[in-house]
């Protein structure tokens, strides 16, 4: 399989003045295409701060990360936001909604920083929120919606300029298990189509929709393994 | 240009979802700009106002007239005839027209019962060519009335038609009477008087008729003052002094005594006191923009604050740095833009308000429209530009960890 992710002798150390917190101690990770993985550890472990560096949304101290071929610590800040517009599509725990912007309007988001044409924009905004099960929710606006919804619109928009990689930092986290198994079939049938799913979780029960499993304890990976089914 | 869109169609919901604190925002704005467009609404007005009266009475027109040495005017301190032929020998090259302005109270009349009260001023040959005059029917007097001492009329509308019913009067009769008796006259031109705001102001003058000056004027009458139109290419200052110093020397006077009065300088110094008018109010006015500016600018950096997570979550989709400066630029530039426009509509309105009330067509400058706008705009976009780069500054994982 195609390598998507190379992470190498990487460290995150946030120095705030007196304190210095090792959020990341010497990872190395590779990730292939079509991987669907759950990140998991205990409160304070380092997952979003790995999630974040995954994401391009923050910088490592040290070591590599190449994403797809890109060497992410060489790169300019537009630089970055144009990997994050293009290769990547976040979902957060706080689903993250632009507020008083209706769905189609914040599923169309990536797709205008990405200068995707407005006819070709709304049509394919239409379509991915069709595909999570909204397609007669277009015009609410988020505080419309439940939390199930919700995060299905952030699925949505995360798709929106059909990125290789999902990031998902604990995207269950708020909501309840109805909703999370609907979610969770959501990015096993992802998956599926060829989307590379990472996914941060403190539960069992999702990690259990996934293939690979990395363990982390006090910044360090310390255990990498397959999911048995 | 996509993003562009985006973004005005952006900054204008975000000025809906925030209606009252937009429009207590943009304030200063509207009450900026407002004034300024009225206070220029109001100067464009009364300039045009105050040139169509000089238009009426002429802005070449210079007059010369003597003080009379004890107080009391007697014949010495006049014209006559013979004043003005002497000045017009020595000028005409670059004097026109030259009359003494000679115009009486009389009574006009049809012969009839019917009479009322006008003014006859006895003109020279030429008056219409440095005095525009709208005729509507026949000519104004002319040469050959002058020479002939022809009884000839000119009449205004009104006269022809209260006494005739019909505007085309050419070919009446009409007598002038005085003390001296009646004198009858044909009606060779009907002119219609130029609309002025004064008169109409003042409810109405008393009406002009127009003789030539041969049939009243004798070897022995008497003009108050000499009414002269120069050229327009002349210049004034060496003819006004050559003028006052050879109608003095005319009359036997020194040349304090013989007082010049010109249009133009007339019409100039008001436009000095409306000048001094609008810098004064246009200091007012920046100042108030000035506060208008610094209240968006304010708002607007809470309203950075407020949005710091929106701010977070559109960085995480890729906007860049220029993306999110350009948005909130917008942001302000409109809400300023806005403000602009409703100060300028509220300024019109309220000088139109005026202008109907005392019944002055109002003159607005529609470019100014476009300039206020514009230059509000700037405004917003100058105050905009801190908080557009604190907002765009922000670091995105700290922007979408903020509560
Ligand atoms: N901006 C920051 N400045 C300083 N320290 C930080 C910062 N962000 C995270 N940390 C620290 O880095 C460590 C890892 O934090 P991180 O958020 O990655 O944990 P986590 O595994 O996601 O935990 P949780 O399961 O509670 O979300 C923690 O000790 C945290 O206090
Ligand atoms: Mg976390």
């Amino acid at each position: 399989m195609e390598e998507l992710i190379r992470i190498t002798d990487l460290n995150k150390i946030y120095d705030s003045g007196a304190v210095q917190v090792h959020a990341l101690k010497n990872i190395n990770l590779t990730i292939e295409r079509g991987e669907f993985v759950a990140i998991m550890g205990h409160s304070g472990s380092g997952k979003s701060t790995l999630m974040n560096i995954l994401g391009c949304l923050d910088r490592p101290s040290s070591g590599t990360y190449l994403l797809d071929g890109i060497d992410i610590s060489q790169q300019s800040n537009d630089a970055l936001s144009d990997v994050r517009n293009q290769k990547i599509g976040f979902v957060f725990q706080a689903f993250n909604l632009i507020p008083r912007t209706s769905t189609l309007k914040n599923v169309e988001l990536p797709m205008i920083y990405g200068r995707v044409p407005g006819k070709a924009r709304v049509e394919r905004a239409k379509m991915l929120l069709e595909k999570v099960g909204l397609g007669q929710r277009l015009e609410h606006m988020p505080n419309e919606l439940s939390g199930g919804q919700k995060q299905r619109v952030a699925i949505a928009r995360a798709l929106a300029n059909e990125p290789p990689i999902l990031l998902a930092d604990e995207p269950t986290g708020n909501l309840d298990s109805t909703s999370t198994i609907e979610i969770m079939e959501l990015f096993t049938q992802l998956n599926r189509e060829g989307v590379t799913v990472i996914i941060v979780t403190h539960e069992d029960d999702v990690a259990a929709f996934t293939d690979r499993v990395l363990w982390f304890e006090d910044g360090q990976l310390v255990d990498d393994r397959k999911v048995e089914k | 240009m996509m993003l562009f869109l985006e973004n005005i169609k952006l900054a204008l919901s975000a000025i809906r979802s925030n209606k009252m604190r937009s429009i207590l925002t943009m304030l200063g704005i509207i009450i900026g700009i407002g004034s300024v467009i009225a206070i220029v609404s109001i100067g464009d007005t009364m300039r045009s106002v105050i040139a169509k009266e000089y238009e009426n009475v002429g802005i070449n027109r210079v007059i010369f007239y003597t003080m009379a040495a004890d107080g009391v005017y007697t014949n010495e301190d006049m014209f006559t005839q013979d004043d003005v032929d002497q000045v017009k020998d020595a000028f005409g090259d670059r004097v026109p027209y030259i009359d003494t302005y000679c115009q009486d109270r009389k009574t006009l009349s049809n012969g009839k019962r019917q009479q009322e009260q006008v003014y006859v001023y006895a003109v020279d040959a030429g008056y219409d060519q440095v005095q525009p005059m709208e005729l509507l029917y026949g000519r104004m007097i002319d040469q050959g009335d002058v020479e002939a001492k022809r009884h000839s009329l000119v009449i205004e509308k009104k006269i022809a038609e209260n006494y005739f019913g019909t505007v085309n009067a050419l070919g009446r009769t009409m007598e002038i009477i005085d003390n001296d008796g009646r004198e009858e006259f044909t009606v060779v031109g009907v002119y219609k008087e130029a609309d002025s705001v004064l008169t109409a102001m003042s409810g109405g003058g008393m009406p002009t008729v127009y003789v030539p000056n041969s049939v009243y004027f004798t070897p022995d009458s008497y003009g108050w003052e000499l009414n002269c139109y120069v050229d327009e290419t002349a210049d004034i200052n060496l003819l006004r002094t050559q003028m006052t110093n050879y109608v003095a020397r005319m009359t036997n006077r020194t040349t304090d005594e013989v007082i010049c009065v010109t249009a133009r300088e007339e019409m100039s110094s008001i436009d000095s006191v409306m000048g001094i008018l609008s810098g004064a109010v246009g200091a007012i006015a920046a100042i108030s923009l000035l506060v208008g500016g610094i209240g968006i600018m304010n708002i607007m950096l809470v309203s950075v604050t407020e949005r710091t997570r929106e701010i977070g979550i559109r960085k995480a989709l890729g906007a860049r740095t220029n993306h999110i400066l350009t948005q909130f630029l917008i942001e302000s530039a409109i809400i300023s833009a806005v403000g602009g426009l409703i100060g300028t509509l509220l300024g019109i309105g309220i000088v139109a308000l005026g202008g109907l009330l005392i019944g002055v067509a109002v003159v607005v400058n529609p470019m100014i429209i476009v300039i206020a706008v514009g230059f509000s705009a700037m405004v917003g976009i100058f105050f905009g530009i801190y908080p557009a780069r604190k907002a765009a500054a922000a670091d995105p994982i700290e922007a979408l960890r903020y509560e």
